[in-house]
């Protein structure tokens, strides 16, 4: 059919694979989380951490270029496991702030409306719709986050030559697993939060509200029973804990890494079953 | 119950379908097999049409039994399923924010379309349901008359093989409602679609489909092909009496008259061929009946309907 004949026809031409239809959900929500100049431009500042520690490490390696700049020629010595811990927050907090602004409006306006009955009849199911959106975060996080990191490695490895890529596997290893399992994380819990609470800034203070009720929660609870039981419950500690044990640093936390998992584990877990609850074509009234 | 017999192939087959939501049955072991190109659901609120549609999209898991659409089982091919039907649903559905050629062309794309074609149907959908100057305009801001045509449009941007429409004159002045209803009819002869139309009023589902199913209370009470019961050009007759008269209604179903609604002065009945108007002339003769008023009409889906909706209240 065409514009000026104003009629109607049957479509018989190719059609996109079934298994990649719920990218169509993630390139939509991208395009729109870039359409305010603001995001676009603190995205991109986002970046500047991890460029810096880049530039660092190029500088450091670079006698000639520290003599030229009157800088003193020790610099390497700063490059310890601390350094790279010290990257890695500077990499997670923007990651984080970047979740905190784009994923309310990510499942919320789908609701808003009732539009979901319309994704989900096609044929995208719940679970492609909820990867879809899934996919929008960990598109928008994992270059700043994991792949900067991985990016950092991989040039100090270069210029430090030698087996210091094979002595310190450890950093590569915690700047993919800790920024992925971060990633996680944020994504489903912002994700159901999204879901729940449609109103954009009642939703970020719901997220801010978990994080700091439950880390309160937790630390009167350690205090009364004298214990730290109350690390369980909470969700910094134990995203500290994991990524410490896997540069292979001592934890604040007064449990076992494993249970840090476990809290992590239970968080991912709590919000698919809070997103599967919401996210339904109709919700039947009992 | 169903009259009329068409060649064609189901579009619809419901094999014991039921229904429970919250514990409650919605839909009782319906059976059916519709073959119309236009198929209407009918019923008063309540009766499952909704919950019918959304169980044909899968969006409700049947209890018990199941049914093909198109040829494709309920429980086996929903997401094929869903790749060859439109869907209008009766509430609002839309993104505020989207513009109507981004948010179409979206829902193209998740239909299958690749983007170039997409955006091509998009634009194409909104012109041809009347939307064309209006379409970088955030859905947000439409009318609610605008509103619902978009929702048609999103629903045949991707050219379904069945398009199923929930209430879409719902909320629509009078030339709205004729020009979706126009639109409607336009793409049943078109091309080779399936409408479903799911209404509580018999009008629109008369002047669309061809078949009707009608539910009650999560059953079928009748289920007719329209196109048939039009070529039958069945004799439906209002009888008023002058003094109501028990006997008269007893000696009409003698004669063979189906009588829809019975009173004790007024009576509507379906004559059979064999039987005409002079028949029940003599018959009230016989009795001494005086006839006030006598109206012959055609048998319109309203009477279907009022019959349908009778059974239960001891009608015959």
């Amino acid at each position: 059919m065409a514009v000026y004949e104003r009629s109607w026809r049957r479509y018989q031409g190719p059609q996109t694979p079934l298994g990649a239809r719920f990218l169509v959900v993630t390139r939509y929500a991208l395009a729109d989380a870039f359409t305010s100049r603001l995001f676009t431009a603190f995205y991109a500042a986002c970046f500047l951490p991890s460029l810096g520690g880049l530039f660092f490490i190029y500088l450091s390696h670079n006698l000639k270029l520290l003599e030229q700049l009157g800088m003193p020629q020790d610099l390497m010595q700063v490059l310890t496991s601390k350094f790279f811990m010290l990257l890695f927050s500077w990499q997670a907090i923007p990651a984080f702030l970047v979740a905190l602004i784009v994923s309310p409006s990510l499942v919320a306006a789908d609701l808003a409306n009732g539009a979901l009955p319309l994704y989900l009849g096609r044929p995208i199911d719940r679970r492609g719709y909820v990867l879809g959106k899934a996919a929008v975060l960990a598109l928008l996080l994992s270059p700043m986050t994991w792949v900067m990191g991985l990016a950092v490695f991989a040039l100090q490895a270069s210029q430090a030559g030698g087996t210091w890529w094979r002595d310190n596997w450890r950093i590569g290893a915690a700047y993919l697993v800790g920024h992925v399992t971060w990633i996680v994380v944020v994504s489903m819990l912002t994700l159901a939060i999204s879901a729940w609470v449609r109103f954009k800034p009642a939703a970020r203070g719901a997220l801010f509200a978990i994080i700091f009720v439950l880390a309160g929660f937790a630390t009167a609870v350690n205090q009364f029973t004298g214990t730290a039981v109350g690390d369980l419950v909470h969700l910094v500690r134990a995203i500290n804990s994991v990524v410490l044990a896997l540069f292979g640093a001592p934890t604040p936390s007064g449990l076992a890494v494993g249970w840090n998992w476990l809290t992590l584990l239970a968080v991912s877990v709590l919000s698919v079953w809070l997103l599967d609850r919401k996210l339904r074509a109709h919700e039947v009234v009992r | 119950m169903s009259r009329g017999e068409s060649p064609a192939p189901a579009a619809i087959e419901l094999d014991g379908l039921s229904v429970e939501l919250g514990g409650r049955p919605i839909l009782r072991d319906l059976h059916a097999s519709l073959c119309g190109r236009a198929i209407g659901l009918l019923g008063p609120n309540g009766a499952g049409k909704t919950t019918l549609l959304r169980t044909l999209l899968g969006f409700f898991r049947p209890s018990a039994g199941g049914g093909r659409v198109l040829g494709l089982s309920l429980a086996e091919q929903g997401r094929e399923l869903r790749a060859t039907v439109g869907y209008m649903p009766e509430n609002d559905a839309f993104i505020a924010g989207m513009t109507a050629v981004h948010f179409v062309r979206m829902m193209a794309e998740l239909s299958g379309l690749p983007p170039k074609a997409a955006l091509e149907r998009a634009h194409e959908a909104l012109f041809y349901v009347g939307l064309g100057e209006a379409r970088y305009r955030t859905v947000g801001t439409f009318s609610t008359g605008m509103k619902q045509m978009v929702k048609l449009a999103q629903a045949i941007a991707h050219g379904p093989r069945l398009l199923m429409l929930d209430e879409p004159t719902n909320g629509l002045d009078p030339p709205a409602r004729k020009r979706m209803l126009d639109l409607v009819r336009d793409i049943r002869d078109r091309a080779e679609t399936h409408i479903l139309l799911s209404s509580h009023l018999l009008r629109d589902v008369e002047s669309v489909c061809d078949e009707v199913l009608i539910l009650k209370g999560g059953e079928i009470a009748d289920s007719c092909n329209l196109e048939a019961e039009r070529r039958a050009n069945r004799s439906f007759v209002e009888v008023e009496l002058q003094t109501p008269e028990p006997g008269f209604a007893a000696a009409l179903a003698a004669l063979g008259c189906e009588l829809a609604t019975t009173g004790d002065a007024a009576l509507k009945l379906v004559l059979p061929d064999d039987v005409s108007v002079r028949d029940l002339y003599a018959a009230a003769d016989r009795l001494g009946v005086g006839i006030r008023r006598l109206d012959i009409k055609r048998d319109s889906l309203q009477d279907i309907f009022l019959r349908a909706m009778e059974v239960d209240r001891g009608g015959v």
